[in-house]
């Protein structure tokens, strides 16, 4: 990926970074981000985030699983080597829906687990606004806005001057791929 | 600020009119032929008897909870349990038809069909003094429970102030319990026993978890009414209806979970003393009753109050609510009816007749407490933040 700039806002409160959001959406800032330390209820709304796609990879994963689980019992019961237990049919489907059941939730949950790595594109350690003297405090009590650019083409002195006009305690610009 | 009890004339006077009108045929069938015409009337009962208890179990498992989003409803929890009024002295046609009902009432008849004695045995408990003795305490006590909730609620009306608050909270924490067990030991009365010689230990939860499913359906039904009549103060918002419509979601998935339970222990055991329920309930004719409810009370719920959206809307949740109360009703037939006619279900008018009587007289009276007074609990400490309410 290219390089980008970032430019950061330090926000005291939930509630004056949701409303610094709004006036820089209404100031025409596109490419708005907000970092912290729990989800913000409305913020995704005045980002502009789409739907996330973790419940369509969960559904997907339960029915893998549960059609996996059933015809794991299938293959082993029925096809590959029948069996009679305590006289029930090969392919005995009430007995085997506690297995099915749990293999989906399996599944579903795995999908939610490695969905949310991919989403968030979890296993990087680096990003640029990381190096953004007290960024830290995003992930402690503080809510940090992040307006980002191409580096030629974002005003940053704008930007910079916005965030301080709104109330950020701290103002800091960084570069970097992210 | 509201004038309830105009806008509750109709439901009043329709729901009266054809409560006593079903009732006078109900009653017709019983005396033109006994047998049936019970049968239908405990159909019909139960189902009723299930969304009155429900009701209780929701408003007291609210209170319990201290639930601050419910408030702005909660009368219209309390009117519907306050059903369970006039659903105790509905006990009557059952209690004078025991002997046409349960076949444990005949003890010669039971003998001779009893090799093992295990009837003899259970007729220590199933007889019928200590029968109607028992109905009589749980049918006074979730009446009295209901009763209580109604009046403190309307009481705070006019004093405010948390501490009647309080006072529900602490009758509802303590009551849940009990209506667990006296609903449990209820339902293997007055179902279970219509078969004697068959138990299921899971058979009290499966009644109980049904009642919550179809009760909370009922409240969806009644909540969107309500607000279509102007009873509340202000709209409400698309989050309480996700909040009814996720705890329909997750009864629905309950009911399921016993369902199959019950139904897994009994197929897979594949004890002689067992088996037979099972059989007649998914063979011949009643197999299409019992796929129904595998597909319509639960997959088809299931699936589609999986989605956010869906439950957010009052018409699309709506329509599902009044679809499961229409499958909850065949289940209540197909807990009731199987031992009358093994072979296939044989629907009657006298079946309509009890389901319009009993429900009709119950909306009617519930119209009619809920009529009395504000319709909202506008004493209550915590109306506002349950206006308000935002979060989902």
């Amino acid at each position: 990926m290219s390089v980008r700039a970032f430019v950061l806002g330090e926000f005291a409160s939930s509630r004056a970074a949701l409303e610094a959001l709004r006036v820089l959406e209404a100031k025409g800032w596109r490419d708005l981000d907000l970092h912290s330390p729990f989800p913000v209820e409305g913020s995704e709304e005045l980002l502009g985030l789409a739907p996330s796609k973790i419940p369509i990879a969960v559904l997907c994963g339960g029915l893998f699983g549960a059609g996996f689980g059933y015809v794991l019992q299938w293959f082993c019961n029925a096809f590959d080597y029948p069996l009679v237990v305590g006289g029930r049919p090969p392919n005995a489907a009430p007995a085997f829906v506690p297995i099915t059941f749990e293999v989906g939730i399996l599944f579903a949950s795995l999908a939610a687990f490695f969905g949310l790595w991919l989403a968030t594109q979890l296993p990087r350690l680096h990003h640029p606004v990381f190096e953004a003297p007290g960024f830290e405090s995003a992930t402690v009590d503080a809510f940090w806005i992040v307006i980002g650019g191409e580096p030629e083409k974002l005003d940053r002195r704008q930007a910079e001057r916005d965030l301080a006009e709104l109330g950020a305690r701290r103002v800091e610009t960084v570069e970097g791929e992210p | 600020m509201i004038e309830p009890r105009e806008k509750l004339r109709p439901l009043v006077l329709w729901g009266g009119l054809a409560g006593a009108l079903g009732l006078a045929l109900a009653i017709a069938g019983i005396l033109l032929d006994p047998t049936r015409g019970l049968y239908s009337y405990l159909t019909g009962y139960v189902f009723w008897l299930g969304l009155a208890l429900g009701a209780l179990a929701w408003l007291q498992a609210l209170h319990a909870s201290k639930a601050r989003w419910s408030v702005v409803f909660r009368r219209l929890l309390e009117a519907s349990a306050s059903a369970l009024v006039p659903l105790a002295l509905l006990f009557l046609p059952i209690a004078l038809g025991l002997g046409h009902l349960f076949p444990w009432m005949h003890r010669d008849l039971a003998a001779e069909a009893d090799p093992n004695r295990r009837l003899a045995f259970r007729h220590a408990y199933l007889n019928a003094p200590f029968f109607l003795a028992r109905a009589a305490f749980y049918l006074v006590l979730w009446a009295a429970a209901a009763e209580l909730l109604l009046r403190w609620s309307t009481r705070q009306d006019s004093i405010g102030g948390p501490d009647l608050t309080r006072r529900q909270r602490a009758l509802s924490g303590g009551f849940l319990p009990v209506l667990g067990l006296t609903g449990t030991w209820a339902a293997f009365d007055w179902v279970m026993s219509l078969r004697p010689d068959w138990h299921s230990t899971t058979f009290g939860f499966y009644f109980l978890s049904g009642a919550l499913v179809g009760s909370m359906a009922a409240i969806i039904l009644a909540v969107w009414s309500a607000e279509q009549a102007g009873l509340f103060p202000e709209p409400l918002r698309a989050t309480h209806y996700h909040n009814l419509g996720k705890l329909l979601f997750a009864f629905v998935c309950f009911w399921a979970y016993i369902a199959f339970t019950q139904f897994l222990l009994i197929w897979i055991a594949n004890l002689p003393e067992e088996l037979p329920w099972i059989l007649l309930r998914t063979q011949g004719g009643w197999a299409f009753v019992g796929v129904l409810l595998m597909l319509g009370h639960f997959a088809l719920p299931f699936l589609v109050l999986l989605s956010r959206d869906f439950k957010r809307k009052p018409a699309a949740l709506g329509a599902m609510a009044a679809w499961i109360l229409v499958v909850h009703y065949a289940d209540s037939y197909w807990l009731v009816m199987p031992r009358l006619y093994p072979g296939a279900p044989q629907p009657r008018w006298t079946d309509l007749a009890a389901l319009v009587g009993i429900g009709g007289l119950c909306l009617a009276f519930a119209a009619i407490r809920l009529g009395g007074h504000a319709t909202v609990p506008v004493g209550d400490p915590y109306l506002d933040e349950s206006l308000r309410y935002e979060r989902s």
